[in-house]
């Protein structure tokens, strides 16, 4: 089933003197807990398309689809509650709130979503215990390693069981043991949870475990091929 | 949690959060304290005004105001007597003679206003029996109607009041522990009389240092001071026909109020003593004051009287000691005006504050955007930040204020070298600060506002951030 369309999606920045055409003529479909890898040089667009994707930035043309809704038709404020309930991000430096523990961290989006406490509670301890950190619900991010920091921010994001979760460069700042741990337990939330996992990476470690890799260059597609995992 | 979130997002740069509320505290402190003192000092105004003045309501003939001649006594003076006896909340009237005098001694005279009162009576609407000076001698009594009660301030321009170095006054210093070596220099003053309290200064100023005078000379002052009891004061009056009239009073007691202007005219005698100097068999009214159980009813206690009144002035406090009545009414003006200038001080700092804190959690706002926090909530959290940072400090320098007010509101706050100036206009020189449940109120109102007013600018900053580029920052 697809999650996600993207129709002739172009972004162009208007802001300095030159025109940067950042993201040009994408069309590209999106399948449920397909495990996708964005790939490219610096520049080549792949965060903006992720920014765009998520929502959090409008294509200069083009159509963005999920599950039916037309992101372009949507105010600032729906758009706020479109990310809420259906996107998931994960970001290269963690994003985590400093003055909360593990366990609030992730309940906060779930409090976002108007959620009971006891609802709250649970889900942030389940999805908190499957990325291995059961042991660290009241530790702050001050208190945890960088690839633990990145494993609350996966948790955080299927927290609110979004439609899919996308990840900007989320190994970026990881060790070799904190990469292989993050993404074991990527693939393992990607077949328990049926989650749709679109990074952007440009670590081959990454590329290697994806079903998926999309190539982008000056703003376009150039490959979009489906490989095994290995 | 958003609750929590802004309660904890306040505790991240601990030193600057720590100067926010140590501003705000110290401006509180500083807010309670000048509006405490102000409070006081009116509050003393209107107390002496009314209890040692001119109490609530007064009543006079319509003309005696305009001409304060002997003859023109309070009209109707049965069915108005009648009238007040028949009111209901009263905590007590009297009758007064109230006559325009010469007050003549050896060695000096000055015009007075004396009064001629039923002591006993009297003592139940004014509170001038209280305020006889240590060593000034006693109330009036109507046993003796050739008493005369005069202020210190009288006392002091008919140079009835002296300041003398005697054997007992040596002694007395000495049980002070005042050190010999003072008194030794002080024996060279032995015996003197210094009628005016400017020329034993002086000559106190000749024989000590100042930091002599700064430790003991209020000791010393104090007890050199003597005043002249029992002696003679000659009392001149026109009598009902016009006549210039002297009788002979002899002083039994010394008074000394807040206010040196009343206490500069108002000297007491007994309402017989008076009489005996205007002769006649009649014991002449020129004054009927009131006094109330509640300050606030006297517009209604003032119309029931003006119905019945006839050719009678009846006049309340306000009328009579407008002043006072316009400080008690300025009051809330300057609780506005003072707290206002404090609070807009401090909203700058908070601002100043809050912006900093958003311009370094720029990131984390545009990460709470983009995972769905709405910018009501975004704008409440800032706004709740920048409450509890006010909060915190409002709260400590009430607390601190009020604790302060408390331990001076009992020891009192001495303005010496400003006292003469204040007293001659009727404000005490020591002054009890007083802070007001309703001051506290609306110090609590006026926090918050600010605090809300304060919020908008830094929350407004936040929610104007794009969340991709926020998300890029550093």
């Amino acid at each position: 089933m697809k999650v996600l369309e993207l129709t002739h999606v172009n972004k162009i920045y208007n802001s300095t003197e030159v025109k940067v055409h950042a993201v040009n003529e994408v069309t590209l479909d999106f399948m449920e807990a397909e495990f996708t890898c964005i790939v490219g040089p610096s520049g080549s667009g792949k965060t903006t398309l992720l920014n765009l994707i998520g929502g959090l930035d409008m294509p200069t043309s083009g159509e963005i689809v999920i599950g039916g809704t037309n992101l372009s038709k949507l105010k600032s404020s729906q758009l706020i509650d479109f990310r809420l309930n259906n996107i998931g991000f994960v970001f290269q430096s963690y994003n985590l709130i400093p003055v909360l523990t593990s366990l609030e961290n992730v309940e906060f989006i779930l409090l976002l979503q108007k959620k009971t406490k006891a609802e709250r509670q649970q889900r942030a301890i389940e999805l908190l215990t499957q990325v291995g950190l059961g042991d660290k619900l009241h530790k702050r991010p001050g208190e945890l390693s960088g690839g633990e920091q990145q494993r609350v921010a996966v948790a955080r994001a299927l927290a609110s069981r979004p439609r899919f979760i996308l990840a900007d460069e989320p190994t970026a700042n990881l060790d070799t043991k904190s990469t292989e741990n993050l993404l074991e337990i990527m693939e393992k939330l990607n077949h328990e949870e049926s989650m749709t996992f679109i990074f952007s990476t440009h670590d081959a470690r990454v590329v290697n475990k994806a079903h998926r890799v999309i190539t982008i260059e000056d703003g376009g597609v150039k490959s979009d091929l489906v490989q095994q995992p290995h | 949690m958003i609750l929590s979130i802004a309660w904890k997002n306040i505790w991240r740069n601990n030193k600057r959060s720590m100067v926010v509320i140590l501003a705000v505290t110290l401006g509180i402190i500083a807010g309670v304290l000048l509006v405490g003192i102000m409070e006081g000092w009116i509050r003393q105004r209107l107390d002496s005004a009314i209890y040692n003045e001119v109490s609530h309501i007064q009543i006079h003939n319509a003309d005696y105001i305009k001409n304060e001649e002997i003859n023109l006594t309070v009209g109707d003076l049965d069915a108005t007597t009648l009238c007040i006896a028949s009111l209901e909340d009263l905590k007590g009237w009297v009758k007064r003679a109230r006559i325009i005098a010469m007050a003549t001694t050896p060695w000096a005279n000055t015009g007075v206003m004396i009064y001629g009162v039923d002591p006993e009576k009297e003592k139940h609407i004014t509170e001038i029996y209280k305020k006889i000076v240590p060593g000034g001698g006693r109330y009036l009594d109507m046993q003796s109607p050739g008493d005369i009660l005069i202020s210190d301030k009288t006392a002091e321009i008919l140079k009835l009041k002296q300041y003398i170095i005697t054997d007992s006054t040596m002694e007395s210093l000495r049980g002070q522990n005042v050190p010999e070596s003072l008194l030794v220099k002080l024996g060279t003053l032995k015996d003197k009389r210094f009628r005016s309290p400017k020329d034993f200064k002086e000559a106190v100023k000749k024989e000590f240092s100042k930091k002599e005078i700064d430790r003991y000379g209020r000791q010393i002052t104090e007890k050199a001071l003597d005043y002249r009891i029992r002696n003679k004061i000659q009392i001149s009056i026109s009598d009902r026909d016009g006549n210039p009239i002297q009788g002979i009073f002899r002083v039994c007691g010394i008074y000394k109020t807040t206010n040196t202007g009343f206490d500069q005219t108002a000297v007491f005698v007994t309402a017989g003593g008076l009489q005996k100097l205007y002769g006649g068999d009649e014991i002449l009214t020129h004054e009927i004051a009131i006094l109330l159980e509640n300050i606030d009813d006297v517009n209604k206690v003032k119309d029931k009287l003006s119905g019945i009144s006839g050719d009678n002035t009846v006049d309340t406090w306000k009328e009579l000691a407008p002043d006072a009545a316009m400080m008690n009414d300025f009051m809330i003006l300057y609780y506005i005006i003072f707290i206002g200038i404090i609070m807009l001080a401090l909203a700058f700092g908070i601002i100043n504050t809050m912006l900093m804190a958003i311009l370094e959690r720029t990131k984390e706002l545009g990460m709470l955007m983009a995972i769905g926090m709405n910018r009501r909530r975004i704008f409440a959290m800032i706004m709740f930040e920048t409450i509890f940072l006010t909060i915190v400090g409002a709260a400590a320098g009430m607390l601190s204020g009020w604790g302060i007010t408390k331990i001076l509101g009992n020891t009192g706050i001495h303005f010496t070298g400003w006292g003469e100036g204040m007293e001659a206009i009727g404000y005490a020189a020591r002054v009890y600060p007083v802070v007001t449940v309703e001051f506290f109120i609306f110090t609590v109102i006026m926090v918050i506002a600010t605090a809300i007013v304060s919020s908008i600018w830094p929350a407004r900053k936040a929610l104007k951030l794009n969340p991709v580029e926020a998300l890029r920052t550093v």
